[in-house]
């Protein structure tokens, strides 16, 4: 079969779909961001997919700047979750738990 | 496009040449000149200064996720460096204007990471000892403030040297 | 190859049409470099922040004047419009007054000051961006320079464990909402084959892919309801703003509510309108102004219902800022159902009023929050609050008069703001609108219950420890001083400010022409 605009539409439909999910089931801060990540790339091979379709160059100039700011996430991400990590010896998120009703 | 021609890639063939002389020349030199003291930390398997064998779970220095951060951000710059020069070339032929802003633009965005590498210098991220030597420069205040205690108080014959 | 090329850059580069936000970063660089070089410094960073910000309101001031034509800057990739003007005032006035609040916290704390500073700058860079962006991908960037600054900022007290864990929250959620928001821009590139927001509006009739269209209005509406926390999206809300030190709490109640307001209507109002005879479009008209208006009354009763059952004065102020999120929404559906362009200016305009009235309010109150709150925040409760009222009169007038503001008492910003916004939804006929203005004053009455309780705190109950009153200091005065000012001033000369943000800017007056 050859690879048609559905087909790569279903499949960062699927991804997206499990780094939603992730992000909701796992209590690791770490893997949530990795979910994210996921998802952040699934909306990447969306925006190929349809810059290829239309012939249209903004779709992978739009990539690059979620690209960067991915990695900007990261680097902040990892700063956090250094920082709470050194008070409370954990990146579990149920561990963050003081600031509740 | 069908005269394929070998010479074409000889530029390749005379890096490859130098590469591998000059590595091997380094090997060789180091070997005839360098010191050699043998001990038992040299003789092992290097691993980036971590010791090779024990835990995998083991926590190591928060200095290797600094340098990892910082090189995490400069890394990924890159991704806009090589559209522009891909793209450069045939840009100026094609407008002098276009081109010229390009090239502007990419020097703009090139000094605000040069920015952004002074003021992550200025704060210490490249000081890979900044910790140790505050220890020492701690230390030697001590001991120096300890000696002039000591040659003070020589001064007034509070204690006597053992004769 | 060469088309592909020129598709991309035919650079209309017009620095003059960015002036603002350009300023605002080259002093946000500066306050950096100083600070790496000076580490020690207490108010030089402060005052090129302020210096920065005020050049900043005084180039959009000449532009708005000026007879500059915008249209093409960029590729269309800036607009130059009432929504822009009148949005970025607030967030200069924002950031502007977070500085000056935050000498409290930064001398009393040992802050990264220059740190902060920068930060905060270029968190208002990206508000700034979020409100001039024509195209998704600045609405993006300015988004994501917004909150990667924020979530720093919130976690900024480094050593104490709220604090973290509020970063912590905010950022894993705030990162979440961000890629739902760009899968709804993905989708809705699919669908237009633009990310230009009046391109958008242009081709949307004649979509490529209708279903894509919806699910992408849907994405983008998560994505934007977690950025101005409304109901069900608020879940992060009263942890991070509890969590944060109050001068950042401040801000972003304020500050990042408006910018995600700005876009939120950019993007739906100006992007997704009526378009005749477009069955796909109309369908998402209409459910994305129903959806709104059902978010708009959860977003009020949740958020007042929820207020008044905290103990925490900050927690409270949280509740508060999601139900005038709710408030604020109710404008906005009223600008998605105006008929003429005219009337849907007049509604954008009135968002952008009562979030500057929000603005002054939550500026005042939490700049006493602030200086009442000691170190590291830890006087924050209710029972902190007992009876100081005529121990420290000044702070308890001022703090009861936003109160009132907040409540929406007649003579104060708070009224004037909440019957602007109300105005073009009952006007409409509409009657889902109908209902949601009414549960809006419903909401109203109810977070009376919350708001008079702070008071009746301060004045009536009796204190049973030792407590003397801080002294107020000069930054702080100043504040106290504009904010009072502003809620009187807009209360009572809301029509004298609503003209300024009426007049169109030259370049577009002259553009229609």
């Amino acid at each position: 079969m050859e690879p048609n605009l559905a087909t790569y539409l279903g499949l960062s439909g699927i991804l997206f779909t499990i780094g939603a999910v992730g992000v909701i089931y796992k209590r690791n801060a770490i893997g949530m961001f990795m979910c994210i990540e996921l998802m952040l790339n699934a909306v990447n091979l969306t925006f190929v997919a349809f810059a290829r379709y239309y012939g249209d160059v903004t779709g992978q100039l739009f990539v690059f700047m979620v690209m960067a700011v991915a990695a900007c996430e990261a680097a902040i991400g990892l700063g956090i979750f250094i920082s709470f990590f050194r008070n409370k010896i954990s990146v579990d998120v149920d561990d963050a738990s003081i600031l509740k009703n | 496009m069908n005269g394929f021609n070998l010479m074409d890639y000889a530029p390749i063939l005379v890096m490859f040449i130098v590469a591998f002389g000059f590595a091997a020349s380094q090997v060789v030199v180091t070997q005839l000149i360098g010191p050699k003291k043998k001990t038992a930390t040299k003789l092992m398997p290097y691993e980036c200064g971590k010791d090779p064998v024990g835990s995998a779970r083991d926590r190591f220095s928060i200095k290797f996720y600094n340098v990892a951060v910082v090189f995490l951000l400069f890394d990924i710059e890159v991704l806009f460096m090589v559209p522009f020069a891909v793209a450069f070339k045939a840009l100026f032929k094609e407008n002098v204007t276009y081109g010229t802003i390009a090239f502007v633009e990419i020097i703009v965005f090139i000094a605000t990471l040069v920015i952004g590498l002074i003021y992550a210098w200025k704060k210490g991220t490249f000081d890979w000892n900044v910790q140790a030597r505050a220890e020492a420069k701690a230390e030697a205040k001590a001991l120096k403030e300890k000696k002039l205690q000591r040659v003070e108080e020589l001064k007034r014959g509070e204690i006597k040297i053992a004769a | 190859m060469n088309t592909i090329l020129l598709q991309v850059v035919n650079p209309n580069v017009n620095v003059t049409s960015i002036l603002p936000e350009v300023i605002v970063a080259v002093a946000g660089t500066l306050v950096m470099i100083y600070d790496c070089f000076a580490p020690k410094q207490k108010i030089v960073t402060g005052a090129i922040s302020l210096v920065g910000l005020i050049l900043a309101t005084i180039a959009l001031f000449a532009l708005w004047s000026g007879s500059y034509d915008f249209a093409n800057a960029w590729n269309g990739m800036v607009a130059f419009d009432n929504l822009r003007v009148s949005f970025t005032l607030v967030m200069l006035f924002v950031s502007a007054m977070t500085i000056l609040i935050s000498t409290v916290w930064t001398e009393r704390e040992d802050v990264p000051i220059g740190e902060y500073h920068s930060l905060l700058l270029f968190a208002t860079v990206g508000m700034m961006f979020m409100a001039s962006g024509n195209d998704m991908v600045i609405l993006f960037l300015g988004l994501e320079t917004l909150s990667l600054s924020t979530y720093v900022m919130a976690g900024l007290r480094k050593s104490d464990l709220k604090s973290n864990e509020s970063a912590l929250k905010y950022f894993i959620l705030g990162s979440f909402a961000s890629a739902f928001l760009l899968y709804g821009m993905a989708l809705i590139y699919g669908a237009t084959a633009s990310t230009n927001i009046t391109e958008i509006a242009a081709k949307i009739g004649t979509a490529n892919f209708p279903a894509l269209l919806l699910a992408g209005g849907a994405m983008l509406l998560i994505g934007f309801g977690f950025k101005i926390a409304t109901v069900p999206f608020h879940v992060w809300t009263p942890d991070v703003y509890e969590g944060a030190p109050t001068p950042v709490t401040a801000f972003m109640a304020a500050g990042p509510k408006a910018a995600g307001f700005a876009s939120f209507l950019r993007v739906f109002v100006l992007g997704f309108p009526v378009v005749a005879g477009a069955t796909a479009t109309n369908y998402l008209h209409g459910s994305w102004v129903s959806a709104l208006a059902l978010m708009a009354m959860l977003t009020m009763i949740v958020g007042n219902v929820a207020a008044i059952l905290q103990n925490n004065v900050k927690r409270m102020l949280a509740y508060s800022s999601i139900a005038h999120a709710g408030y604020a929404l109710v404008g906005f559906v009223g600008a998605g159902v105006a008929k003429t362009s005219e009337a849907r200016d007049g509604a954008i305009n009135a968002v952008a009023f009562y979030l500057l009235t929000y603005a002054v309010t939550n500026l005042g109150a939490f700049a006493v929050v602030t200086l009442l709150g000691e170190k590291n925040d830890r006087r924050t409760e209710f029972e902190d609050y007992n009876g100081i009222g005529f121990k420290a009169p000044v702070l308890s007038f001022t703090l009861s008069l936003f109160m009132l503001s907040f409540l929406g008492l007649p003579l104060t910003a708070g009224f004037i703001g909440k019957i602007l916004v109300f105005g073009p939804a009952i006007q409409s006929g509409e009657p889902l609108l109908t209902v949601m203005v009414v549960v809006a004053v419903i909401c109203t009455a109810i977070s009376a219950y919350y708001y008079l309780r702070l008071i009746v705190v301060m004045f009536f109950k009796e204190r049973l420890t030792e407590w003397t009153e801080p002294k107020i200091p000069i930054t702080l005065a100043t504040v106290l001083i504009i904010t009072v000012i502003g809620v009187f001033g807009l209360g009572l000369f809301s029509d004298r400010v609503l003209s300024i943000f009426k007049t169109s800017p030259t370049a577009t007056k002259a553009q229609l022409k």
